[in-house]
């Protein structure tokens, strides 16, 4: 198993612990990941032109297309903006001729044949969960995690394909998987506020607040986050204050202490 | 060349370079870049260096700035691992350049003193001095070649072009210098008159016809064949009066095939006479480049180690306020400009599709130096209040990610992340803030009644603004039955509840007035600005509208739209 590793912007500068645990599971379960010099998903300038907004994201694609290869992100935010674009692509054919135009200006082309996927997508449905139950020698027997799912993993559900947007399973059984125990909160498909901090930080706060104080209420010990923005958001909320009132780990942390890994390759 | 105005012009260029670097080195300390620059003193930023550097001096920090120094300044391993080939640029220039200044500028003080029989006509500084020439004039033609292959805008800025010109005229004009002494009859006259006490034409025949044949010279009367058995004469004259002094200059590879060429033209140049007025270009052009180091690109040589050896000090992050500040103003000046921050840029398929070079970390450098130095907001082109130049360099400022590759790349190690943020909190302060802010700072009821007082205004950078696609096609929300699904499921409405921080309308509001054909009464909506793009409501619409997607466009085209307006005075 192959895939050209879409990291975004915010992991490499921000979350570098993300990076190094999203290597290290995926390494030990035999799957190969290509570094290609991808740009911004787009995800930003959406917010001044949709144009620029696709090009971006379809250059990330024209390079895995190029290099053959289906690309898969850690980052939930990239992931719904990628396929947001081959959306936007696909019904839109002027759109697409302005695209195809700037691409050829560097010599690429996309054909539509890249598949986006997402990093907990991939371990569920391509490594698959019994592979990953075989390989857990370390299971976190007892440890209760509530799932943050991630909007843009959800929804919209017809673009995201990723789980029923209503009533998902997939971080659950992944998190079981582990050894774990899932709780179920009524926040687990909320917003965790980040998108909207820079606009209005204090409604954010408002947001990702009341998604911890439902997490610990329903009784979860972390709470596991599979996008930079939505774990960095919960961190950051919390860094001001003596006692973090939940832990926030990482999936991939998760599933590495699981797996019997250093904790060190995992960033922890 | 009469000491007299050469040491004038010394003394001179010397006194405008100190003046120059003082006046340089006092705007790390002068310059406010970032708003908690505001709220230290000069005096305090002077204040904050000095006990930094006593203390990483005392301590056994010194040993990592140490380690720095020469890992960072000397090796540039940065630059090594990103661009080989401008490495050896680097490294032919500053070796060349370097060899050249203390071997032959400084010949009196360093080669003179070091080596027992230093002549600069003698084997080896003959040909080593050749080489230096030739090292730096390949490292700048390596550095144009990187540039233009990398697709680099070639010195985008006048004062580096007045760096590498003066550069390029001092090597070209010591290659002429000497090709030409190589072949004067008169230098070689000169000469002879002064270590063999005669100049005479008939006396020297054989130390002339040897000096011809085998040194170059160009004698009128000696142009025809010269006899064989001649110069062999002329050996022992040779070897008793010049010999100590010269060696054949044919290991001047390159003076001395210049020379060669140049022979047809030897005497008119002994004329001239060259060897006074190349002496002088060759010179003041030095002088020149000394007296204008702190103005052009050169100034690197001072600022880009010591930004080396403050970065090896620890990250911005751990550093006083009165530090960063001088920090971020040190970081202006260590950047060369060299692109490749540009090169890796995360936003660079967006800056070349807007057509807004601004997004790029070598124009945000610039353009957060402009807006310190209060250039950006007095020059260039203003509309309805707000100039043009600072717009760009907002819309570039505020769509960076701060993926932090242009740090990363560096070559001199700049912490240009801390940069940006100081940078976006100047053009915030300065009335150019991210588009929420600026578009929240009126009601959407104002930006409304701004667009109806001018109608079909062009945006600024708007490829797609025909494209509005969702919020014109009307069978996009006609569907809409008003039953508010997309409240009700509306984080930012149920959080907004109570809040002083709420938003005005709710999302099914926005329809209905993109229903009733008021679009422009929603760009300025706080509902569309805060939307958390959560796509809450568009899952849940019964009737499949696109409701996130929509926020976006409108996003997207109050920015174009509104931004238009924006100079305008708010309506009363």
């Amino acid at each position: 198993m192959k895939y050209a590793l879409f990291l975004g912007c915010k992991i490499p500068s921000r979350l570098p612990a993300y990076e190094a645990s999203t290597r290290a599971v995926l390494g030990h379960l035999g799957v190969t990941l290509v570094d290609l010099a991808f740009n911004c998903c787009g995800y930003p300038v959406r917010n001044v032109s949709r144009d620029a907004f696709v090009v971006a994201a379809a250059r990330n694609l024209a390079l895995a297309e190029r290099a053959g290869l289906d690309l898969l992100t850690p980052c939930t935010c990239c992931y719904g903006t990628l396929r947001h674009a081959i959306r936007f692509l696909d019904e839109d054919a002027e759109l697409r001729a302005r695209v195809t135009r700037t691409l050829a200006a560097e010599g690429l082309a996309w054909s539509g044949k890249v598949e986006v996927e997402h990093l907990l997508a991939v371990l569920a449905r391509k490594v698959g969960i019994d592979t990953l139950t075989a390989a857990v020698l370390a299971p976190r027997t007892g440890l209760r995690v509530a799932a943050q799912y991630g909007c843009h993993a959800l929804r919209p559900s017809d673009v995201a394909g990723f789980d029923n947007p209503m009533a998902p399973t997939l971080f659950e059984t992944l998190i079981r998987a582990t050894g774990a125990t899932p709780v179920d909160w009524p926040r687990r498909l909320d917003c965790c506020g980040d998108p909207l901090h820079e606009a209005n930080a204090a409604l954010s706060d408002s947001m990702t607040q009341a998604k911890i104080a439902d997490a610990l209420e329903s009784g979860a010990q972390a709470m596991c986050t599979a996008c930079p923005h939505c774990h960095l958001r919960f961190d950051s909320t919390q860094a001001g204050a003596a006692d973090p009132a939940i832990r926030v780990l990482l999936y991939t942390q998760l599933l590495g202490q699981a797996l019997g890994l250093p904790v060190r390759s995992l960033g922890l | 060349m009469s000491p007299a105005v050469f040491n004038a012009a010394l003394y001179a260029s010397v006194a405008l370079c100190a003046l120059g670097l003082l006046w340089r080195v006092s705007a790390w300390f002068r310059l406010r870049i970032g708003p908690d620059a505001c709220e230290v003193t000069p005096s305090r930023r002077v204040l904050a260096l000095c006990r930094g550097a006593a203390s990483a001096l005392s301590s056994r920090r010194v040993f990592r700035l140490l380690g720095a120094f020469v890992l960072d300044v000397v090796i540039l391993r940065r630059l090594f691992a990103s661009e080989k080939l401008r490495w050896l640029a680097h490294l032919l220039i500053v070796t060349g350049f370097t060899l050249l200044l203390l071997m032959h500028a400084l010949a009196p003080l360093v080669s003179a003193r070091l080596f027992p029989g230093y002549q600069p006509t003698l084997d080896p500084y003959l040909f080593l001095r050749n080489l230096f020439g030739v090292m730096v004039l390949v490292g700048v033609a390596l550095l144009l070649f990187g540039r233009w292959r990398a697709g680099l805008p070639q010195l985008h800025r006048p004062m580096a072009a007045v760096f590498v010109a003066l550069l390029g005229f001092v090597l070209v004009s010591g290659f002429l210098l000497e090709a030409h002494k190589i072949s004067s009859a008169r230098a070689f006259n000169r000469m002879a008159q002064q270590f063999i006490g005669t100049a005479d034409p008939v006396e020297l025949k054989p130390l002339r016809a040897l000096w011809a044949s085998q040194f170059g010279v160009v004698f009128d009367d000696l142009k025809t064949a010269i006899d064989p058995e001649l110069p062999a004469q002329g050996r022992k004259l040779h070897g008793d009066a010049c010999a100590a002094c010269h060696t054949p200059p044919a290991s001047a590879f390159v003076s001395y095939p210049v020379a060669r060429m140049l022979a047809p033209a030897a005497g008119l140049l002994d004329a001239g006479p060259a060897d006074t007025w190349l002496l002088y270009l060759h010179v003041f052009a030095c002088f020149l480049g000394l007296a204008s180091l702190p103005f052009t690109r050169l100034f690197h040589v001072v600022a880009a180690p010591i930004s080396v050896l403050v970065n090896a000090a620890g990250p911005s992050s751990a550093m006083s306020t009165a530090g960063r500040a001088s920090r971020r103003a040190l970081t202006l000046d260590a950047c060369v400009r060299c692109g490749i921050c540009d090169l890796h840029c995360s936003v660079a398929p967006q800056a070349r599709y807007l057509g807004n070079p601004w997004l790029l970390p070598s124009h945000k450098l610039l353009a957060t130096d402009a807006l310190a130095t209060g250039r950006l907001l007095r020059s260039g082109r203003v509309r309805d209040r707000l100039s043009v130049e600072g717009l760009r360099a907002a819309e570039g400022a505020f769509l960076c990610t701060d993926c932090g590759r242009c740090t990363d790349r560096c070559p001199a190690g700049l912490d240009l992340e801390d940069l940006w943020a100081a940078g976006r909190g100047d053009l915030a302060a300065a009335g150019l803030p991210a588009p929420a802010q600026w578009i929240k700072a009126r009601s959407a009821f104002a930006w409304a009644l701004s667009l109806e007082a001018r109608p079909g205004q062009h945006a600024l950078s708007a490829p797609d603004a025909a494209y509005a696609l969702l919020s014109t096609d009307c069978r996009i929300f006609s569907r809409c039955v008003q039953c508010q699904t997309c409240t009700n499921v509306c984080p930012v409405v149920a959080h907004s509840m109570g809040s002083a921080h709420g938003i005005d309308l709710t999302p099914q509001k926005v329809m209905n007035l993109l229903r009733l054909g008021l679009r422009d009464l929603t760009l300025g909506s706080r509902m569309v600005w805060d939307c958390a793009t959560c796509y809450q409501c568009q899952e849940n619409c019964p009737e499949g509208i696109r409701v996130t997607d929509i926020m976006c466009e409108l996003r997207a085209l109050a920015v174009q739209r509104l931004g238009a307006v924006r100079g305008l005075r708010e309506p009363s």
